[in-house]
């Protein structure tokens, strides 16, 4: 398993259109994708649990993949979370 | 041959045509337990549902964010996953397991902190009832589905039915909720389409396909009328044309009483593009701009450029003719998305209008710089709404001098002798009137919210509906007594709420005293006839009379005597 910290910059967090372009981008991912924020664990490929997970402009979140293409994973979720998710 | 009265039509004009019945539907789950071996036939049903829907929502996506945001719900794995596991483990049919597992995301967002996150319990169900209506082989209900001329009969119609519509198909609307000031009749008579409103039970009364005719002048409804009766309304929806003819022949003449008062008559917008349609009509000037339209059809505060635009284009468009324009009315029912305003117990007695322009006197000054410096191109005026006191107009003005001395250091042109006025919308303004006419350049009454907080009755409750009335005697008292206290210091005095262009009223308001009625630019020819056949002397001996009168009906007696 390969993990990697990140801050969210979206000013109103992970919010519907965001959410649903990362999930578009962990869908594609081959291995399982965890995003991490304090104790809870969702799972990135669903809009509505990452929605539910009510991550904030400014929340500190560990990205975790596990499985084949990991590392390739990794970086494309942790890139596309940088770049701001289309906002 | 059925015949239903409609006391309340919201925008005149009389068209017969084929009922579309915007039908409630029942989108609730059937109780069905599942026999084993069933479960991929349900499995299949379901996923056959999201294709489908995903089929609709794909083109609408491209278009609009909304959609592409629900384009994602339908596609959500957790909303799949949790379907499809009630049908394999609980043996529940699809439609079940789709009302629970929708069920149970909507509750987790309704319980968030986060008052975005909390909205978005609407698109979750919005998602479920596209799922629901495949499942059930209904259709999608919404207007697709009109593609001839069609009378509209709804329970109610929300700002995103009525922006889905083709209006070109539209010929009325009739609705069972709302009233006279609800967006539907807002718009309709935006459009120039005939309403009726508050119809209670017309759902159940006419059924789709049904010929009806529809009277919105006098407010009558016919369901599946005889030969004779169509031959009748055909002879009336002629004469009805003439009329409309004959008002526009004259509207291009003077607004003088027969006794050679000289009047105004302009027209309420909301937009450039409203501007640009109401110059078309015989208007004297624009009496009220609701500049808020700008703020809530933008995704940030429009910067002074942006604004500056607007007014410039719109004062050009008009001329040596007023443009007046309301500084920003926000907050009441009216939103931003870009603002979060706090949640109130009571948002018209709220933090709105020129409140929120003097607690944050950024957004004011942003808006009156942009004013001041298109007020070069044109008669632009500056109304201030929602004024309760002297110290209000007071800081108001401050901030519009501080405004000039900027753009005087700063060396950009501006229009230094700006009128501004006020609307005269609360009882403690009607109360405080002579002392705000002597500080003022101008008053304008707004009936609508004066008529609200006089008779401390919701213009938004069905219920007390009835008792939201601007013939009520406080309510023309307190609009007599502001035109007397605008005239004792030569203020003009106009009016730019829906009673200026109660055809009943005008004669009154004109012996009142009114200066200027500003109405939706349709309505304008209609005000403007009734001015041009009126004497102002025995419109003042009318005014008199109904000042006397303690109750409702005895002024609509008299009232009624003298149309």
């Amino acid at each position: 398993m390969v993990s990697e910290k990140i801050t969210v910059k979206n000013p109103s967090g992970l919010h519907l259109r965001p959410a649903g372009i990362l999930s578009n981008i962990a869908s594609k991912c081959v291995s399982d994708v965890t995003l991490v924020k304090g104790d809870k664990r969702v799972n990135p490929k669903s809009v509505l649990i990452l929605m539910a997970a009510g991550i904030k402009c400014g929340d500190e979140i560990t990205v975790e993949c596990s499985g084949e293409s990991e590392a390739e994973d990794l970086k494309t979720i942790i890139d596309a979370i940088a770049s701001g998710l289309g906002e | 041959m059925k015949r239903i009265e409609v006391s309340k039509t919201s925008s005149k004009g009389i068209v017969m045509g084929k009922v579309f019945l915007a039908e409630e539907q029942d989108l609730s789950p059937e109780e069905r337990v599942i026999e084993a071996g069933q479960a991929d036939t349900e499995t299949a049903a379901y996923e056959h549902a999201v294709e489908e829907v995903i089929a609709d929502l794909e083109p609408l996506a491209e278009k609009s964010d909304i959609f592409a945001g629900h384009l994602e719900l339908a596609k959500d794995i957790a909303l799949k996953e949790g379907v499809l596991n009630r049908i394999q483990t609980q043996a529940c049919c699809a439609q079940k397991a789709l009302h629970e597992t929708a069920e149970e995301f909507r509750m987790i967002f309704e319980m968030m902190e986060d008052e975005y996150m909390r909205e978005r319990a609407a698109d979750i169900q919005d998602i479920r009832n596209r799922l629901m209506r495949k499942l059930k082989g209904i259709g999608d209900g919404d207007f697709d589905s009109i593609t001839e001329q069609v009378i509209l009969v709804a329970k109610d119609l929300a700002p995103s039915d009525t922006a889905k519509l083709n209006l070109e198909y539209i010929l009325g609307f009739i609705t069972e909720l709302g009233g006279v000031t609800s967006h539907v009749s807002i718009m309709a008579r935006g459009m120039g389409i005939p309403a009726l409103v508050g119809v209670e039970g017309v759902m159940s009364e006419v059924c789709p396909g049904d010929f009806v005719i529809m009277d919105a002048s006098v407010g009558v409804i016919i369901v599946n009328p005889e030969p004779e009766v169509i031959e009748e309304y055909k002879k009336k929806v002629e004469e009805f044309d003439r009329y409309q003819k004959e008002l526009e022949e004259s509207s291009s003449l003077p607004t003088v009483t027969v006794d050679g008062r000289k009047l105004e008559v302009c027209g309420n917008v909301g937009s450039l593009e409203d501007v640009k349609n109401a110059v078309k009509y015989q208007i004297d000037g624009i009496g009220l701009f609701r500049s808020e339209f700008l703020y809530m059809e933008s995704d940030h505060f429009p910067t002074e450029e942006e604004q500056f635009d607007v007014y410039r284009q719109a004062a050009e468009l008009l001329g040596e003719r007023e443009l007046t324009i309301r500084t920003l009315d926000i907050g009441g029912d009216k939103g931003l998305d870009y603002f979060e305003f706090p949640k109130e117990e009571n948002p018209f007695l709220g933090y709105r209008a020129i409140r929120i322009g003097l607690d944050q006197k950024e957004i004011l000054k942003t808006q009156l710089r942009a004013l001041l410096r298109a007020g070069t191109y044109g008669h632009i005026r500056i109304m201030f709404p929602m004024i309760i006191s002297i110290e209000e107009v007071v800081e108001a003005y401050a901030v519009l001098e501080e405004c000039k001395d900027e753009l005087h250091k700063e060396g950009i042109p501006f229009q230094e002798e700006i009128e501004a006025g006020v609307m005269i919308e609360t009882p403690a303004a009607v109360m405080m009137a002579e002392e705000l006419a002597e500080k003022v350049d101008f008053f304008s009454i707004g009936t609508n919210d004066l008529t609200q907080y006089f008779l401390a009755v919701d213009r938004g409750n069905q219920k007390i509906a009835a008792m939201y009335n601007s013939y009520h005697p406080a309510v023309l008292r307190a609009i007599y007594k502001t035109i007397q206290a605008g005239h004792k210091y030569n203020r003009k005095v106009g009016m730019c709420g829906e009673f200026a262009s109660d055809i009943k009223a005008v004669k009154m308001l004109l012996g009142m005293g009114l200066d200027e009625f500003s109405v939706s630019p349709q309505e304008a020819a209609g005000v403007k006839y009734q001015i041009r056949n009126a004497s102002c002397e025995q419109a003042q001996k009318l005014a008199e009379e109904v000042m006397k009168q303690p109750v409702i009906d005895s002024v609509m007696r008299l009232l009624e005597e003298s149309v």
